[in-house]
């Protein structure tokens, strides 16, 4: 009840507290919905209750204003909520959708008790806020642009963002350095933090300090793992992608999550997932090289051993055939030679068996001929004999012949005699002498 | 090894050599020398693969210097 004092009725503070509670619990009797971004969560991890600033922008301005309360028992069933839901956490500046009442206290003032949070509608407007991002990076027309940095053949020197103790790291590690092939990796390491509010500024800290020292590497690994889906919205956010995609080296992402690729990684060199894919994708990049070169050792041995091959067989394909022509060769000629011996024994045992043969015959013709010759002989000399014994004047005489001489010649014509010679007529057993006195010539016929 | 050829210069050109040999344009005479560089290609490639000359140090040393 208020004083009266000098004509004038005091309240006490309490009284007017009182009052301005007990109207606003008359106006606002129940809950309703409210928008507002959460600039900051303020929560006090010893109580668990958290104060949160609400507050609504008009083209960058503060309109409007007021702290909130959320109970622990509220915050513990929202945040479970919002984990499952948006995977992230509830935190400072995000836009949610909620449900309050006003309260007022005497000593603390107005408030906002938050009730419940609607975790969908901040699903919404992170996805919107996600879009937004790959929108305006596209009408940059930079979303692509590490995607089109040429990675070196063999990506052997990689600049590692990650966290030392991460499970990602130690599975990148494990294969890395335990690669069968023996393929030899340089990584090293620039420690960020990987989830949570900060870590696009932390992750964009070390892809500073990597570009100074660019000429170092071949490509920079984002590498988280065994964070399970939360905490990865920080990977959407604008400045951070822009960083990635206009990063002068591939930028590969291995931050090992479930759902909805960030646009970090989407603009990324290559999004690998987990950390132990980006190790089988360098290692591949090393296969993708040594496999030709190992190739290449193959094709040109397998040529070196062809042509040598096919030189020696050509070699050998003459030595057999020249051995085979001159075998031949040899071997025409020696049958040539057995030929012509052969001919010259035989043409010379025919020769001289044919005159042998001649000689035999010769001789036996020789022998008869002989024979014949002195029988034939024999017979003439007989017969001239005979001839002879009747050619004997004496014989022809005896029968009557007889010879005249005239002057010691026979005469054989009449012509020869002129009467008056002396002739000599012979007769067998004497010679008479005469006188010619006539000469009676033939007459001719 | 004298001459100063990157690994991706050697990769191209041993490419480029594999090619000339499966189409057969190699002839015996020439064979020798192209098997030998080839050998010399392949041997610089594969030292690309299993070592580095990168140092640590060198580069948190490079990155101080920097940050002066």
């Amino acid at each position: 009840m208020p004083e009266k004092v000098q004509d004038k009725s005091v309240y006490s503070l309490l009284e007017v507290m009182e009052s301005i509670r007990r109207t606003l619990g008359e106006r606002y009797t129940s809950a309703f919905w409210v928008k507002a971004e959460m600039n900051k969560l303020n929560h006090y991890v010893h109580s668990g209750h958290c104060y949160p600033d609400l507050l609504e922008k008009r083209e960058g301005k503060i309109v409007a204003q007021i702290k909130a309360n959320l109970w622990k028992e509220d915050y513990l069933r929202i945040n479970e909520n919002f984990l499952r839901v948006l995977k992230e956490p509830l935190k400072n500046g995000i836009n949610i959708l909620f449900s309050a009442r006003i309260t007022f206290d005497p000593v603390h003032g107005l408030s906002l008790r938050i009730l419940d949070i609607d975790p969908s509608y901040s699903l919404g407007e992170l996805e919107r806020e996600k879009q937004e991002t790959i929108d305006r990076l596209r009408k940059e027309g930079i979303f692509d642009a590490n995607k089109q940095v040429k990675l070196a053949l063999v990506p052997q020197r990689v600049a590692i963002i990650s966290v030392e103790t991460s499970k990602g790291f130690a599975d990148f590690r494990k294969m890395i350095d335990a690669n069968s092939w023996g393929y030899c990796f340089f990584y090293m390491l620039f420690p960020s933090l990987l989830q949570g509010e900060k870590v696009a500024e932390s992750i964009g800290r070390q892809l500073e300090r990597i570009r100074l020292v660019q000429r170092h590497f071949d490509a920079v690994a984002i590498i988280r793992g065994g964070g399970g889906d939360i905490g990865l919205a920080g990977y959407n956010q604008y400045e951070l992608a822009r960083q990635v995609a206009l990063f002068p080296l591939p930028v590969i992402t291995g931050i090992g999550h479930a759902t909805n690729e960030t646009v970090t990684e989407m603009v990324a060199f290559r999004n690998c997932i987990t950390p132990t894919d980006l190790a089988g994708f360098l290692i591949q990049q090393f296969h993708n090289f040594s496999v030709p070169v190992k190739e290449a050792q193959r094709v040109v041995a397998d040529a070196g051993r062809q042509i040598l091959s096919d030189e020696r067989r050509n070699l050998i394909e003459s030595a057999v055939n020249f051995r085979n022509r001159t075998r031949h060769f040899l071997a025409s000629s020696a049958r040539m030679l057995i030929h012509q011996a052969t001919g010259i024994r035989g043409f010379t045992g025919f020769f001289i068996r044919n005159n042998r043969d001649i000689l035999a015959q010769s001789s036996h013709l020789l022998l008869i001929g002989t024979a014949r010759l002195i029988t034939d002989r024999s017979t003439a000399v007989e017969t001239l004999t005979r001839q002879m014994e009747l050619l004997d004047p004496k014989r022809v005489l005896s029968r009557g012949y007889s010879i005249t001489m005239v002057n010691e010649k026979p005469v054989r014509s009449s012509s020869q005699v002129i009467p008056g010679d002396s002739l000599k007529t012979i007769t067998f057993d004497g010679s008479i002498i005469s006188t010619a006195t006539e000469i009676q010539p033939e007459p001719k016929p | 090894m004298s001459e100063k050829i990157t690994y991706t210069e050697a990769y191209e050109e041993l490419q480029a050599l594999v090619d000339e040999i499966e189409t057969g344009e190699i002839s015996v005479d020439q064979l020798s020398e192209k098997v030998k560089r080839a050998a010399f290609l392949i041997k610089t490639c594969k030292q690309k693969l299993t070592s580095t000359e990168e140092d640590v140090n060198k580069i948190l040393k490079e990155l101080e210097g920097e940050g002066e």
